[in-house]
């Protein structure tokens, strides 16, 4: 055992002069490193401040007596997102004991911090992920069902989030919702942006191409903030609330990332395919719809995945337009002078929050590739 | 082919006639509903504005701005010699956008330099031979590039750079480098006021053969160049050198010297830099590992070392093919320096927010920003493809 260690540590560490002098220089720096983390993590962080203000970090200033609304979404979440990965991914055994264990992990935090009230329900959300995702099948009927059902719920968990009224929404939870409309309302605008791009008639291709080509190059805090300014302008009797206004700016820049990677996976289709339907006298609705775009939307749904990670990423932006994302709301707890001090625990908190979720994106999409990249071969 | 089918199928003069009318009319009819809706949005937006009493028009670029900003220089003449001053509350809107968009170049700029380099450095350590090393890129690049950058650049600002040391108290780093909670401070090249004529020809001529050193080939010219170069210095050392080095200090008011840059460009610099690096690694490792095998192999039978391959064989070939993705991440590095508002560096998009905040022009604003970040990513996309016409060009030779 000491040996295959010892070959090991030669072969991977010392096998080289340089390599020896990388793993002298690099050993003791994050062994010092790591030694200082953990002790400020262990011994001197407050984490209480953390748990503390665990409501304002997940919702905001969402009002406390309405915050059902909040654990229904959370559970409408849970169950389109177990649903959704039940499409792509079956559950293997060791998935399942990892999510299953990690699900528990938080909720006995949560039990443990805040109230055992919110450590059952967090359980139970994830329960109905678990659910969701080895009860549905990799059939055509359950896609068509689960494709309605992620719309349906979205638009539920609007209903059901909106009586309060949307400018009190806040912290990870609107993040998440932002995240998941915007993605889902760049899809249609950005597939006909891509289509347009491609199009045989001039006009609509050079002005397809000028939207995308201005969009991506100005900055999104830009288009977020233009779009929150001008929309008060054009409709100045009625009142659109902010977080609308962010969302149509967020939908607007997205869909011109979402059109060129589906401009991508449009010219991915063999050429055979549109002439062989052309062939059979297909109309180019029939075309577009039933032979090319399900092949090029397959192509690219890795990349799709991934530009949810970065619509996500950009939610933290909302700031500019006075929302309180989960960023924002972290900033608002560091405000109150009580927690002054708490710089590095909140900030630790949030980072290791966008860590998780990002990791969580950023792996679906890279497995959703390799699956793909498997059965085109 | 084509022309066959066409000629089977030819359709009678007038209906030819009316289908290309009606392909026109169809185009015709999209450029005007776009066209359309465009203007309607621009005269909605003015309508708007002008029931609030503005009028659309870029000559409130030339009032005085009445704000300050916390770092900014505009360019001025002192007699004929163009020079910069500090930005002030009674310069020009227009010189408060310049001022803004000198900031975030000066941010941009340096962080391309910085970002390639630390970047090439990360992509290669990420295909490290060391396990430990590659393995802690790895977790670096993966930390950084599934976080948003913002929260970045606010850990960087309030958890770092806020907490550095005042700057009565400031550490003194390595050559001089002050680095405390009132900003950064380098050490400056000073112009020393006793250098004569003759030492500044000297030094002027040391750096001309430099230059020439570097750029002529020859081992044996080479060296006389440098020869020549090095003695040119000590000269011009011996009559007075015209350059000293001007070390910042550390006094009870606070830091005084050197070259200074402020704690929310240092935050904002930090955080890009760092989160440009990341991406810029996984250009290069992507580009190092997409090169055949064959080139590590053959090099390896030839005798080189690994390193020796890597310098004078994979990196020459890998910044042929990493450019044009470089461009893209440059040019998203650009738009992500207006992110500093969230730190109140006066970036241009900060300090459009605060002229459009103070005039209530946005429109006017918003198409001056817009069109500044367009330039900018086309002159960003042109001097890349430059470089990659010269580059790529001679391989085709």
């Amino acid at each position: 055992m000491t040996t295959v260690a010892l070959r090991w540590v030669h072969r991977n560490l010392f096998a080289k002069p340089f390599d020896t002098a990388l793993s002298l220089v690099v050993i003791p720096m994050l062994a010092w490193a790591v030694y200082a983390f953990a002790h400020w993590a262990l011994i001197e962080a407050h984490w209480q401040v953390v748990g503390g203000s665990f409501k304002v970090l997940m919702t905001g200033i969402y009002p406390a007596g309405q915050l059902w609304r909040a654990w229904f979404s959370v559970a409408t979440l849970c169950a389109m997102f177990g649903a959704g990965l039940g499409l792509s991914l079956r559950p293997g055994r060791a998935a399942l004991t990892a999510v299953a264990s990690v699900a528990i992990l938080i909720a006995a935090a949560l039990a443990a911090a805040i109230d055992v009230h919110s450590g059952m329900l967090t359980a139970a959300c994830a329960a109905l992920g678990i659910a969701a995702w080895i009860g549905t099948q990799r059939s055509a009927v359950d896609q068509r069902i689960v494709l309605s059902g992620l719309l349906a719920g979205v638009v539920a968990v609007f209903v059901v989030l909106s009586p309060p009224g949307f400018e009190v929404w806040g912290g990870l939870l609107l993040s998440v919702v932002l995240t998941i409309a915007v993605s889902i309302l760049t899809l249609p605008f950005g597939i006909l942006l891509a289509l347009g791009r491609q199009s045989r008639i001039t006009s609509l291709r050079v002005i397809s191409t000028a939207y995308i080509e201005t969009m991506r190059s100005v900055p999104l805090i830009l288009v977020v903030y233009w779009i929150w300014i001008i929309v008060p302008l054009l409709a100045p009797d009625t009142s659109v609330p902010g977080l609308l206004r962010g969302m149509a700016g967020f939908a607007l820049f997205f869909a011109a990332y979402v059109a060129e990677y589906v401009r991508s996976g449009l010219q991915a289709v063999p050429k055979g395919q549109i002439e062989a339907a052309k062939s059979l006298a297909m109309s180019s609705w029939t075309l577009n719809v039933d032979i090319v775009l399900p092949q090029a939307l397959r192509v690219v749904v890795p990349s799709l995945v991934g530009q949810i990670l970065d619509i996500f990423n950009g939610a933290t932006l909302v700031f500019i337009i006075g929302l309180t994302d989960f960023l924002r709301a972290g900033q608002m707890i560091l405000a109150d002078p009580q927690n002054s001090g708490r710089t590095y625990e909140i900030y630790v908190f949030l980072f290791a929050v966008y860590l998780a979720i990002g990791g969580a994106i950023t792996y679906a999409s890279r497995r959703l590739e390799a699956h793909l990249a498997r059965g085109s071969r | 082919m084509s022309t066959e089918i066409a000629e089977y199928h030819s359709i009678p003069p007038a209906r030819r006639g009316l289908l290309i009318a009606s392909k026109w009319l169809f185009q015709a009819a999209i450029v005007l509903v776009v066209a359309g809706l465009v203007i309607w949005l621009g005269l909605a937006v003015r309508e708007a504005l002008a029931r609030k009493g503005i009028q659309f028009s870029f000559g409130y670029l030339g009032n005085v701005a009445n704000f300050s900003l916390s770092e900014g220089v505009v360019p001025s003449f002192v007699g004929h010699w163009p020079d910069l001053e500090p930005f002030s509350p009674t310069h020009t809107n227009l010189q408060a956008l310049l001022a803004g968009l000198w900031n975030s170049l000066k941010v941009a700029l340096s962080a391309i330099v910085l970002c390639t380099m630390f970047g090439t450095l990360v992509g290669i350590g990420r295909l490290s031979t060391n396990w430990l090393v590659r393995n802690l890129c790895f977790g670096l690049v993966e930390a950084i590039r599934n976080t948003p950058l913002l929260i970045q650049i606010v850990f960087w600002y309030f958890a770092v750079v806020l907490r550095f040391p005042p700057a009565n108290a400031a550490s003194n780093w390595f050559g001089g480098l002050l680095a405390s909670r009132s900003g950064v401070f380098f050490p400056g090249l000073a112009i020393s006021e006793r250098a004569g004529a003759a030492s500044w020809g000297l030094l002027v001529a040391a750096v001309a053969l430099v230059v020439a050193c570097l750029v002529l080939r020859g081992l044996r010219l080479r060296l006389i160049l440098l020869a020549a170069a090095i003695s040119a210095l000590m000269a011009a050392a011996f009559i007075g050198f015209p350059l000293g080095l001007d070390l910042p200090v550390a006094t009870r008011f606070g830091a005084r010297g050197g070259f200074a840059i402020s704690p929310e460009m240092t935050a904002l610099l930090l955080a890009i830099v760092v989160n440009s690096s990341a991406y810029v690694a996984e250009i290069v490792r992507g580009a190092i590992e997409s090169l055949p095998k064959g080139q590590w192999e053959a090099s390896a039978s030839l005798g080189l070392s690994r390193s020796h391959t890597l310098r004078d064989i994979i990196l020459p070939q890998v910044f042929r093919i990493v450019l044009p993705s470089l461009a893209n991440r440059y040019i998203s590095l650009t738009k992500d320096t207006s992110l500093g508002i969230a730190i109140g560096f006066p970036d241009l998009f900060n300090v459009y927010g605060t002229v459009s905040n103070q005039t209530g022009r946005n429109l006017e604003g918003v198409v001056i920003v817009m069109l500044t970040y367009l330039a900018l990513s086309w002159i960003i996309s042109a001097c890349v493809n430059g470089i990659n016409a010269r580059v790529n060009g001679r391989r085709g030779r």
